[in-house]
């Protein structure tokens, strides 16, 4: 009877064990990808710039091409041995490739065979995966991917007799019960790599008799089904080699990238070593965090690897002497807020379980140069405006979120979803709805300026209002000097964000119709129509508040916004491309206008401040906001080549005394500083025409007549007063009769 | 992807094409400028339309002139589109397309290359609204703007909407004759 028992129960872990193994071979969490560097003759990118592109792929710099994955530095050529790469839509095999270099950029591209190559890009980064729940993360690899000496080096620090046992081996444990029986404490010295494995797949580390008698039996039933080959194989992909928050590292693949940045099949004799070494003990020998242990245990299984002549001893000697070489930071995690993003685009057309096990390779948007150009203009500043601050009640660190887009295709480029952008928590970027404040007005004018009743000159009153509301209550707003300006022309009402004048026009075009343009540009639900959404009452998260400010970037076409350009299944075919596509949802002579003005914004108005910290030559349009009492500071702006919206502020809404000018504004000028990019420079539209208005007054002048004149663009028909002495040629014809009536009838107006 | 029963040039009827074609072949110059590769202004104000720092207004109506090209990375990958969507491959030559726009997001002339790729796939909207992109950075190209207005004109033409169709292909013709 006990012996049916036992015969049972060794049937039922037989059946478990291969039903695990024969499982587990094909989860593979979906892999995603930064958009690859495009190289051409003429990007602005100078040979040390190529170089730490290269450096971030991990190539290694070498005095000789010798394999995939390396290059060469030949005064102002780079020769690369670039690797295989598959993109979205194609695969490359590995090639050779020589940039030239120069103060302007590349200049030259050339194949091995010296011919002109107009275009290429470099493999895209990987940026992460997408693993499941229980967060076991891993990249999967064949046999023909992993180079012969990991085996090799598994087998002789780990299990020496692996080629011969039958999945436990008598001889390793009865040494290891010995030194067991001697330290009072089991060790794991006598498990063959068939025992870790299926201790792996069970995910049990408590070394209790009987799991130890359960694991062998396992052990012995997967030796008589399997290979040792697909054994060491599916031990290379599933062991457990590190921990990065939630996610763990599984297999030698990923490990590779974890630590090293780079493929495993580049790995040389030290970092393959320093794998192996961690396999005993991936916490207790971290190697970013206890490298000198860590360093110790290398150059041991160095030794053992000499000593047992897998490797000759002076080559493990000379690996000896090289450091860790581990990448400081882990890689494949650096973007949490991006991948979020990613991860919430993708669950509207896949289950979860595709993408943590169908092996999907995601290519998305994100280009690191901004990400990383987003994060560190961030951190920095946050960190300066906290130490400006000081005020003691204020205990809580300042939060801020950053997006950036590509206007024109509506690539979404970076995201930070807060200052500790490690941390896979709270995505501010995504997350945190927050009122609009005075960024909203762009909207406001935009849709004046589409009535055809206003122009960037036309004269709006800012002066006090009293609204009573439906409620019976008054709603009285202030301008934020809490001062009123009289007659002002539009381009100085936006340009200084006057409040009172703003509510004047948007009454005037109606609320509804306001909504209206906000719901256009990609709002996707009705704002409340209360007059205070005049003034930035709707709430919106960065990344909508960049999905609106997009459409003003692309000249009146709005874009969905987009992080994953194509999703590939395991064979390489497409499953899913997200193309490009446009709506225009405003006439280009309207949108021109308004940014124009939001350039003016940049020269004259609450957008100054910037100007120090940008290139002098650079056009660009923006717009503050901040929110009632100082709780959010926003600031959305653009030049021709980038959109940055940037929210800086408290997590639970406290007000932070900051304006957008003074705390967003500063992250946003230090993001575009850094992205470089081209100036903002649409073609102004056929029928409008440029004018100069006096920017406290709105007449129009000529240059020498006013020392405080910007130029506007106006609708070509566009009637403005002159300012009286400006010497306008046609003094005394019947035009001017017109015009000394307009001033006339202005000028009864003001007063 | 579904066989597509229309070629790229069949619905297109080869006109706005052609023009590409040619411009694309004057394209042969040295390192570009960041910011705008392709485009060489041919007379006007440096800054080629109204740029806010320009100081010189043009005169109403008369747009800065100028002509679009394709810088060598764009014309290459605009050649490989072509081959792709020759081949039925449309979904390929409009990802082949996108990364020519990433090069050159200003360049009216890949914006109508897309459209095409767009009706060669029946998608008569989005080629209409590429279209209108394609226009909206063309001023001051009148062979440019000829082809933005034929590529309206045909997604038009594509939805019944044949009136407004002629109309734009009349704006085509008086800009630029085939």
């Amino acid at each position: 009877m006990a012996a049916v028992a036992g015969a049972a129960y060794v049937l039922y872990l037989d059946l478990l064990v291969i039903h695990q193994f024969e499982g587990r071979r094909w989860t593979l969490p979906a892999q995603v990808f930064a958009a690859p560097l495009e190289l051409y003759a003429g990007l602005p990118l100078s040979e040390s710039e190529v170089g730490h592109e290269l450096e971030r792929l991990h190539y290694r710099k070498v005095a000789q091409l010798d394999r995939p994955g390396t290059y060469r530095v030949n005064g102002a050529r780079i020769d690369v041995a670039l690797r295989p790469a598959r993109f979205a839509d194609e695969s490359r095999d590995a090639q050779l490739l020589s940039i030239s270099a120069g103060s302007q950029g590349i200049e030259a591209l050339k194949d091995a065979a010296g011919h002109e190559v107009p275009v290429i890009r470099l493999e895209p980064l990987l940026i992460g995966s997408i693993f499941p729940s229980h967060g076991e993360d891993r990249i999967v690899l064949t046999p023909r991917e992993v180079p012969p000496l990991l085996p090799a080096a598994l087998k002789a620090v780990e299990d020496r007799r692996f080629d011969s046992h039958r999945g436990v081996d008598p001889q390793a444990i009865l040494r290891a019960l010995w030194v067991d029986a001697r330290a009072r404490q089991i060790e794991q010295g006598g498990s063959t790599l068939t025992q870790q494995l299926v201790r792996s797949y069970f995910l049990s580390t408590r070394q209790t008799l009987g799991r130890k008698i359960r694991e062998a039996i396992m052990a012995i039933a997967l030796d008589a089904r399997f290979t040792k080959d697909d054994l060491m194989n599916a031990y290379i992909n599933e062991i457990f080699l590190g921990q990065d928050g939630n996610r763990a590292i599984h297999g030698f693949g990923l490990a590779s990238q974890f630590y090293f940045g780079k493929p495993l099949s580049e790995l040389d004799l030290s970092e393959i070593a320093l794998l192996v070494a961690v396999v005993r003990g991936p916490s207790y020998y971290d190697p970013r965090r206890h490298a000198d242990r860590v360093l110790a245990r290398r150059n041991l299984v160095l030794k053992e690897l000499a000593d047992q002549h897998v490797v000759g001893a002076p080559e493990a000697a000379a690996a000896a002497r090289r450091p860790l070489g581990v990448t400081p930071r882990p890689a494949g995690a650096y973007y949490p807020a991006y991948l979020d993003f990613v991860r919430r685009t993708l669950r509207r057309d896949y289950r979860d379980q595709d993408l943590t096990e169908a092996g999907l390779s995601i290519y998305t948007s994100l280009d690191p140069r901004a990400q990383d150009a987003a994060e560190r203009a961030l951190d920095s500043e946050l960190a300066r405006l906290d130490r400006m601050k000081k005020r003691g009640s204020e205990a809580q660190a300042l939060q801020g979120a950053v997006v950036v887009t590509a206007p024109q295709s509506g690539d979404v480029i970076a995201i930070v979803g807060g200052r500790d952008v490690g941390y896979d928590g709270f995505d501010r970027a995504l997350d945190a709805r927050r009122a609009m404040g005075s960024m909203v007005k762009p909207f406001v004018y935009l849709a004046a300026l589409e009535s055809g009743r206003y122009s960037a000159a036309t004269i709006v009153q800012d002066e006090p209002v009293d609204l009573k509301l439906a409620g019976g209550q008054h709603w009285r707003p202030e301008n934020f000097a809490h001062d009123t300006n009289g007659p002002v022309p539009v381009a100085r009402a936006l340009a200084e964000s006057l409040n009172l004048a703003t509510v004047g026009v948007g009454l005037d075009i109606g609320l509804p119709k306001v909504a209206e343009t906000l719901q256009r540009f990609g709002l996707d639900r009705t704002p409340q129509q209360v007059p205070a959404m005049l003034l930035g009452a709707v709430d919106v998260t960065p990344l909508e508040a960049a999905q609106l400010y997009n459409g003003l970037a692309n000249g009146g076409f709005r874009n969905p916004l987009r992080a994953v350009r194509a999703v590939i299944g395991t064979d390489g075919k497409a499953l899913k491309a997200f193309q490009l596509q446009v709506t225009q949802v405003a006439t280009p002579e309207a949108v021109y206008q308004l940014d124009r003005l939001l350039t003016l914004v940049m020269n004259r108005g609450t957008g100054r401040p910037a100007r120090p910290l940008l290139p002098a030559d650079l056009v660009v349009a923006g717009k503050t906001g901040t929110s009632s009492d100082f709780r959010d500071s926003w600031f959305a702006g653009f030049s021709g080549s980038n959109l940055t919206v940037v929210w800086v502020g408290y997590d639970d809404d406290a007000p932070t005394g900051l304006t957008g000018s003074a705390g967003a504004l500063p992250v946003w000028a230090r993001i575009m500083a850094s992205l470089g990019g081209s100036s903002w420079n649409a073609p102004m539209p056929d029928g409008l025409v440029e004018m100069e208005i006096e920017y406290a007054t709105g007449l129009r002048v000529l240059p020498g007549c006013s020392d405080d004149r910007v130029t506007v663009a106006v609708p070509a028909a566009t009637q403005v007063a002159p300012k009286a002495g400006c010497g306008f040629p046609d003094s005394g014809n019947p035009v001017t009769t017109f015009i000394d009536r307009t001033q006339r009838w202005l000028h009864a107006l003001v007063h | 992807m579904a066989a597509r029963p229309r070629t790229l040039t069949g619905v297109a009827g080869g006109s706005a094409l052609l023009a590409a074609v040619a411009l694309a072949a004057c394209a042969s110059r040295g390192p570009v400028p960041p910011g705008l590769p392709g485009e060489v202004a041919v007379s006007g104000s440096e800054a080629g339309g109204g740029s806010p720092s320009s100081p010189s207004a043009p005169p109403p109506g008369a747009a800065p002139s100028r002509q679009f090209h394709l810088g060598p990375a764009a014309n290459a990958l605009v050649t490989q589109a072509r081959t792709q969507a020759g081949g039925g491959e449309y979904a390929a030559a409009g990802a082949t397309l996108e990364r020519a726009l990433r090069i050159e997001p200003d360049n009216p002339l890949l914006w109508v290359e897309l459209g095409r790729v767009q009706m060669g796939e029946g998608n008569a909207g989005q080629a209409d609204a590429m279209g209108r992109k394609a226009l909206a950075l063309a001023t001051g190209d009148p062979t440019a703007q000829a082809s933005a207005w034929r590529l309206i004109a045909d997604s038009l033409h594509a939805r019944g909407r044949t009136a407004e169709a002629l109309e734009a292909e009349q704006r085509a013709a008086g800009l630029a004759p085939q």
